[in-house]
């Protein structure tokens, strides 16, 4: 079978399982162990060929864009941890079987345990660095679902989510490192990695990356600082612990630092970090264990001082302690698994984990005892055990080795420290819950499992055995093999004997084996009173504060972020934007610099300087007015507006001023109209302005100063300068003979740019009908329904010879007669106004646009005065059909065009002679001219008569205010 | 003639369909709604059937060079038709159940749609503009159309006094390139730009506003103030739309802008962006912890996603700017899934829009949970995902160009990221449910919305030909 058939044919199995039915819990026990064995025995079939050093490769096209292969690479090292997976996994298949409710719907269960495993598969058979990230995230990915589908305790929540965080987070550190290790060597592949030993430990960025991939491997194995989740992991299932975090996922970590050892190690970094991390593990995790009640937590503790002894062996940058490393990896994995298991009989027979409660079960349990006390012994490393073969190997390293010489004495120290708790702890779960007298008060009553439960616990035990009796003979050609490729390509010589005679490492061996037993014959009395609550000493160094402290700081970091950056009132985050700007111009400005240009400058005159610094005093003021005082900052503006009509005057362009002149006063009275919602005045705090409150308005002043300053600056800057190239030179020349106009602006929008003139004049009544649609419905708000102050100074009982226009009985009554009967008179004037202005548009100021506001205007002052109902009774406008005539004027001019044969909208000059008047010549754009002139007054007296109806409807009562329309 | 309609005929499509049902929407009676609904989805497929055929390997420049029609428009503008339809489905119940469920909802997002279409294929200054205001006040409209209620009113009049703003920003500044250059066509200015002419002064201080004009589309700190605001204030199916397709018009904005017509000025936007990267990503994901609300949530989310983004967009080479697009795509696709389950589990007078809403929904339902769980982790970037290779790719861009140091950064904030997308990963998994009441959702919608989580998945494990049309597509129109 292909290397690459066998990576699928987990996760294959996986969908096939997850399609099971729910209550198929034999079947998807049977299928998942088959796919199990299946592999084991593919995997055992491929020994020969990695033996010496053989290497297989298989690779597919996976990002080509990218230059990524998905290759599969097994060496024996690779290997060796496949048979670890998969063998495990058949045998914690074949438990959970047993282990698992009929009632939960198992089939998801299995399914996800084969995604694991084909993910575990992933990470020990990638041939590049991505994909080894790819299924080391996949494996965090599927724990988690693991654990969260089947979940029955609250505890599990906080662990749950520590777990993922930690690993989650480490794992993108390991990304991170792989892709600086990636840019370091030129590429992901790992042969190409495992080959740039010098170049990866002489580029600048090594330290990093080596740091961020420690980060990932240290999280992943919960090792020192990172140890605290594992722990609080063991709230999952007993199987899911047996894989996860004894035999396979925590053994990532640990694969990870090997199989990047021959390039990664021999550095002083590398020493102090990885030693380190795996020294303080190793001693602490064992102090903690023995301290531990929950059978499963014991186990956890020990199993991170156990990764902390393989981390350490490979920190130590000695080749002799990598195979070490590799050695107990096998041995723990087998070992470790199986006490699991065992946690998981006790557990599933008696009802409780509890060894303060668990007495004397060898009497109920004898062979679920004995394979406890057996698979214990090896994990307190006794003399023909596995365990006792690598720990020995450790001692002598630790011994042998040459370093500073307080790391010479510390280290053996610490080994030996290890070794007494680990004594301690051993003696903890084997001999304090299986002798003496059996306890009475358990929730079940305890009996010897299942056959087949006990099964794969059994075979794993078998195994610790004959590793320990025969080393060499049992397991030597598989640790050759593997540990071939994790020294780099010469294995150094060590020997699997179990005798090695009576020496140094021995001699620690026998003080941990009688300090460990002095140490639980002390301890033991003291646990089972319970009055120890916590672990002395070690809980000040526990993780967990700091991983709580540091989600503590993150939080408080978030809310000042908040505070920073997160603000929900308009008004700051203006300001921001407003900054960001003229930071960036600023900044932009460096290096450049910027001066005025050379174009001549007109000069001065007393008049115009005077016009303008009203203007400019009306701006600010209108400013200073906006927040207080709406109508007078409303006619400061006014003010300025037309400061800018008469510039433009001033300037020689009377057509302009007079639109703009136009302009201004309609949106005068839009505001005016629109002011009647808002309360006129808004008195200025009661209260003195703060200290705080100068400081924040000076600062806001002096950020409207600057970027007001800065814009002017470059306007100045932008208008001293000749333009490149200008179009106005061309539109000059030829508006007379081509347009038949003298005046250009009037040309240019009825003729030239009339195809832009047609699209604004459609925009002009659609947005006149979208205000319309909008204020249709418009209820204002009860409080500002009430008579304006004006008419409510006087008492409703007093006399006056004042009389409301709209009560009064004749137009010749009531306040505002005056203006009244004057704006009546302008109606006529103003319509003449506009023929006028019409007429001559196309050679002198003026223009349809102009005209069609002028009438809108004198319109609407009709409005203002007399009142809308007293309008309405006399006259009804149709803005509506203003601006549909406009328009179809506009159109029908330009398609006329097309009926000669022209392009759309192109002007004909017709010459008439007119009696009286003479020659007239007149040009077909006149007709397109009349359609803006008309669609202008429809467009701007809908609007403003829309918002003049608000005052009729505020008037009526809310009953009847519902059948009101426009 | 031909060939320049041809160019444009995806645009049409979607201009005529709009205006059509407009008008027919206004004959249908409220209680057949769905038949405008259905004419809408009908309109979405026709033009993608268009986009698809009209299809050409040769950039076609039209309407003498505003409009260009390449391969990165066309693959941009099917995502965006893909994202607006799955927006109508996924929304679908939504709408209904808050009254909004109307013609104009159809006909402004099918403008809007019409505005980022004509961004994507713009050609000149002005066209991109014009496209951006399209987009944009259909936008606001959008926001705004649930009348009943401040929040949506609110956030509109926010989202549009700042659009304004950075709209006139962005005036200025193409007003300034257009000075200095003499010209608006992009590919004129690119060339004067690279040619070394114009007053340097006056194109840096346009690329100043042009760049911050694009930051705020792109929602990047500091210009991200609208973000959180608007996501949260409007009506969710609106969000949705606006946390999607939207990102594609920006990211063809920026590409077309700033790798095409400023690409003389490279030197000057690179360090702009590394400034706008690195406060978004910081800042985006520090802020998200404290949010409690998860649009608001998701909100700083894209703020830090934009931030990503231009990570990749910085390194300003081919590898950058496929990987920048491919980062938009994914964070697009990974958007709709997201907005998609909190619509799915919103329902009349519950708007599922907190984070505590999603407490243990692997109870209520452990398919849903899956799905957004998928989301949570494409969005904080961990394989098996899509998220997943859209970092390496942006990550490993930024890398190769020397940008080492923002890419550690960028991995870090990213930690500080996957510390809230898991927690609401822990919310549905290990907490138990609030509320036990039954997800109920229409069929087209769940079907829908569970390919959409999928795609997530098997985009991540075969990332390959997303990764392949996006090289092609920014190859042919940039290299």
């Amino acid at each position: 079978m292909s290397l690459a058939l066998l990576l699928a044919l987990p996760f294959v199995g996986s969908v096939a399982a997850a399609l099971l039915p729910t209550n198929a819990r034999n079947t998807a026990a049977t299928w998942t162990t088959a796919v199990a064995l299946a592999c084991v025995v593919q995997f055992g079939l491929m020994f020969p060929e990695v033996r010496d050093g053989g290497v297989l490769r298989q690779s597919f096209h996976w990002v080509p864009d990218m230059g990524l292969e998905f290759s599969i690479r097994m060496d024996g090292f690779a290997w060796m941890f496949a048979m670890l997976i998969s063998g495990i996994g058949t045998l914690v298949a074949v438990y959970a079987r047993y282990y698992m409710s009929p009632a939960d719907p198992v089939p998801r269960f299995f399914s996800l345990f084969l995604a694991f495993m084909g993910a575990m598969q992933g990470i020990v058979l990638s041939g590049n660095l991505i994909q080894l990230v790819f299924f080391w995230e996949l494996t965090s990915l599927f724990s988690f679902l693991l654990i969260g589908y089947w979940h029955h305790r609250s505890d599990a929540r906080r662990g749950a989510r520590m777990a993922l965080v930690v690993t989650g987070t480490g794992g993108l550190c390991l990304f991170a490192g792989v892709l600086l290790l990636g840019r370091i060597v030129g590429s992901y592949d790992l042969d190409a990695v495992l080959g740039a030993r010098e170049v990866i430990h002489s580029h600048p960025l090594y330290p990093p990356m080596l740091v961020l991939v420690l980060l990932g491997a240290l999280t992943k194995s919960a090792q020192f600082p990172f140890q605290f989740w594992l722990p609080r992991a063991m709230a999952a299932p007993t199987p899911v612990s047996a894989y996860l975090h004894s035999a396979t996922m925590v053994k990532a970590g640990v694969f990870l630092l090997a199989r990047l050892w021959p390039v990664l190690a021999q550095s002083e970094l590398w020493f102090w970090v990885v030693t380190g991390a795996g020294a303080l593990s190793l001693l602490l995790a064992a102090y903690a264990a023995m301290f531990q009640n929950d059978l499963k937590r014991l186990l956890a503790y020990s199993t991170i001082s156990h990764l902390g002894l393989i981390t350490l062996l490979l920190g130590l940058n000695s080749e002799l302690a990598a195979v070490a490393a590799v050695f107990h990896i096998m041995n723990h994995a087998t070992f470790k698994a199986s006490l699991f298991m065992a946690a998981g009989v006790i557990d599933h027979e008696t009802g409780t984990r509890d060894i303060r409660r668990l007495d004397g079960l060898y009497k109920v349990m004898p062979i679920t005892g004995t394979l406890a006390l057996v698979a214990s012994a090896a994990m307190a490393g006794v003399p023909l055990l596995n365990g006792f073969l690598s720990k020995e190997m450790f001692f002598s390293e630790t011994v042998y080795l040459s370093s500073y010489p307080w790391v010479e004495l510390a280290l053996p120290l610490i080994a030996t420290l290890a070794g007494i708790f680990a004594v301690v702890y051993a003696l903890r779960f084997s001999f304090d819950i299986f002798f003496g007298p059996l306890s009475t008060d358990l929730p079940r009553e305890p009996h010897e499992p299942a056959r087949w439960m006990r099964v794969p616990i059994e075979l794993l035990v078998l195994a610790c055995l004959v590793v320990g009796v025969a080393p060499a003979w049992s397991v030597g050609a598989f640790l050759d093999a593997a540990a071939l490729p994790v020294v780099g390509g010469t294995l150094p010589e060590f020997s699997l004997a179990v005798w090695h005679g009576f020496n140094a490492p021995f001699a620690m061996s026998l003080v941990a084996m009688a300090g460990g037993i002095a140490g639980y014959l002390l301890l033991a009395p003291l646990l089972e009173s319970g009055r120890l609550r916590r672990v002395p000493i070690m809980d000040r160094f526990d993780g967990r504060r700091l991983f709580d402290r540091s989600l503590v700081a993150l939080g408080a970091l978030s809310r000042g972020g908040v505070r920073v950056a997160g603000t929900r009132r308009l008004q700051m985050q203006l300001l921001w934007v407003v900054v960001a700007c003229l930071v960036a111009a600023f900044a932009a400005l460096q290096g450049h610099g910027v001066g005025w240009g050379d174009r001549p400058r007109v000069p001065a005159s007393l008049e115009f300087v005077l016009l303008w610094s009203i203007g400019i005093a009306c701006a600010i003021g209108a400013a200073v007015q906006a927040k207080f005082h709406r109508l007078a900052a409303l006619m400061m503006m006014a003010v300025a507006g037309l400061v800018v009509c008469l510039t433009f005057a001033w300037f020689s362009a009377p057509d302009l001023a007079l639109t703009q002149l136009a302009v201004e006063v309609v949106t005068t009275v839009l505001f005016l109209l629109g002011l009647r919602w808002l309360p006129k005045r808004i008195p200025e705090a009661v209260r003195h302005p703060t200290l705080r409150d100068r400081a924040r308005r000076g600062r806001d002043l002096a950020i409207a100063l600057a970027a007001g300053g800065g814009l002017a600056a470059l306007s100045y800057a932008m208008l001293t300068r000749l333009a490149p190239q200008s179009i106005s030179p061309f539109f000059l020349s030829h508006a007379l003979p081509e347009g038949g106009g003298t005046n250009v602006v009037n040309v240019m929008l009825v003729d030239f740019r009339s195809l832009d003139t047609l699209g604004e004049i459609t925009v002009l009544g659609a947005v006149a009908l979208a205000v319309y649609a909008l204020l249709r419905r418009f209820r204002p708000p009860r409080e500002s329904v009430e008579a304006p102050r004006q008419q409510r100074v006087l008492p409703a009982d007093l006399k006056t010879d004042l009389v409301n226009p709209r009560t009064a009985p004749d137009t010749a009554l009531g306040y505002l007669v005056v203006p009244a009967v004057l704006s009546r008179l302008i109606l006529p004037i103003a319509g003449l106004v506009a023929v006028h202005l019409f007429m001559r548009g196309h050679n002198q100021p003026g223009g349809g646009f102009v005209a069609g506001l002028v009438v809108a205007i004198a319109l609407i002052a009709q409005y203002m005065v007399a009142g809308t109902l007293w309008v309405e009774q006399r006259m009804n406008p149709h803005p509506v059909r203003w601006i549909a005539a406009g328009l179809a004027l506009a159109v029908l001019t330009g398609l006329g065009a097309l009926a000669w044969g022209y392009p759309f909208l192109t002007t004909h000059t017709a010459h008439v002679a007119l009696p009286l008047v003479g020659e007239v010549h007149v040009p077909s754009a006149i007709l397109f001219d009349i359609g803006v002139f008309a669609a202008v007054i429809g467009a701007t007296l809908l609007i403003l008569i829309a918002l003049a109806h608000q005052s009729i409807r505020a008037t009526r009562k809310p009953a009847t205010a519902e059948a009101g329309g426009g | 003639m031909k060939t320049e309609l041809n160019a444009i005929l995806p645009e049409i499509a979607v201009l005529v369909s709009a205006c059509v049902i407009l008008i027919a929407d206004l004959f249908v009676p409220q209680a057949k709604r769905h038949v405008s609904f259905w004419l809408t989805q009908f309109a979405l497929l026709a033009t993608i059937w268009i986009v698809v055929a009209t299809a050409q390997v040769a950039p076609v420049r039209a309407f003498s060079g505003m409009v260009v029609d390449d391969m990165l428009s066309d693959v941009l503008k099917l995502f965006a038709l893909v994202a607006v339809s799955l927006m109508l489905f996924y929304s679908r119940a939504y709408l209904m159940a808050r009254g909004l469920f109307r013609g104009e909802m159809f006909v402004l997002t099918l403008f809007a749609l019409l505005g980022m279409m004509v961004m994507m294929s713009a050609g000149s200054f002005l066209t991109v503009y014009l496209g951006l205001e399209l987009m944009s006040l259909s936008l606001y409209a959008l926001v705004a159309m649930q009348r009943d209620s401040s929040a949506p009113s609110e956030a509109a009049m926010k989202y549009f006094v700042l659009g304004a703003l950075a709209s006139g920003m962005l005036l200025y500044g193409v007003s300034m390139i257009y000075g200095a250059t003499g010209s608006v066509d992009l590919d004129r200015v690119a060339e004067a730009t690279l040619g070394g002419q114009g007053n340097r002064t006056l194109l840096a201080f346009g690329l100043v506003f042009v760049v911050s004009g694009i930051a705020f589309k792109l929602g990047v700190v500091p210009y991200h103030m609208w973000v959180p605001d608007v996501y949260h204030g409007a009506p969710t199916a609106v969000t949705l739309l606006i946390g999607t397709a939207p990102k594609l018009a920006a990211f063809a904005f920026t590409l077309r802008v700033l790798a095409g017509a400023l690409k003389g000025l490279e030197f000057d936007w690179q360090g702009m962006l590394v400034v706008l990267a690195l406060l978004s990503m910081v800042l985006g994901n520090l802020v998200a912890i404290a949010q409690s609300n998860i649009k608001r949530m998701l909100a700083y989310s894209t703020i830090a996603n934009m931030g990503f983004m231009l990570m990749g967009f910085l390194a300003a080479d081919l590898n950058g700017y496929s990987a920048a697009l491919f980062y938009t795509v994914a964070y697009v696709l990974t958007s709709l899934a997201s907005f998609g389950v909190v619509l799915l589990l919103s329902r009349e007078g519950f708007e599922a829009d907190l984070i505590e809403d999603f407490r243990g929904l692997n109870r209520r339902s452990p398919w849903w949970a899956f799905i957004m769980l998928l989301v949570m982790f494409s969005l904080a970037g961990v394989p098996p995902t899509l998220g997943f290779y859209a970092k390496f790719a942006v990550l490993e861009a930024a890398v190769n160009q020397g940008f080492v140091w923002l890419a550690v950064v960028a991995v870090l904030t990213s930690v500080v990221g996957a510390f809230y997308y898991l927690r609401i990963v822990k919310l549905m998994y290990f907490d138990d449910p609030v509320d036990d009441s039954p997800i109920v959702a229409r069929g087209d919608a769940r079907a829908l919305l569970s390919a959409n989580g999928i795609a997530l998945l098997v985009l991540g494990i075969l990332p390959q030909y997303l990764m392949g049309l996006c090289t092609l597509a920014v190859t042919q129109s940039y290299f």
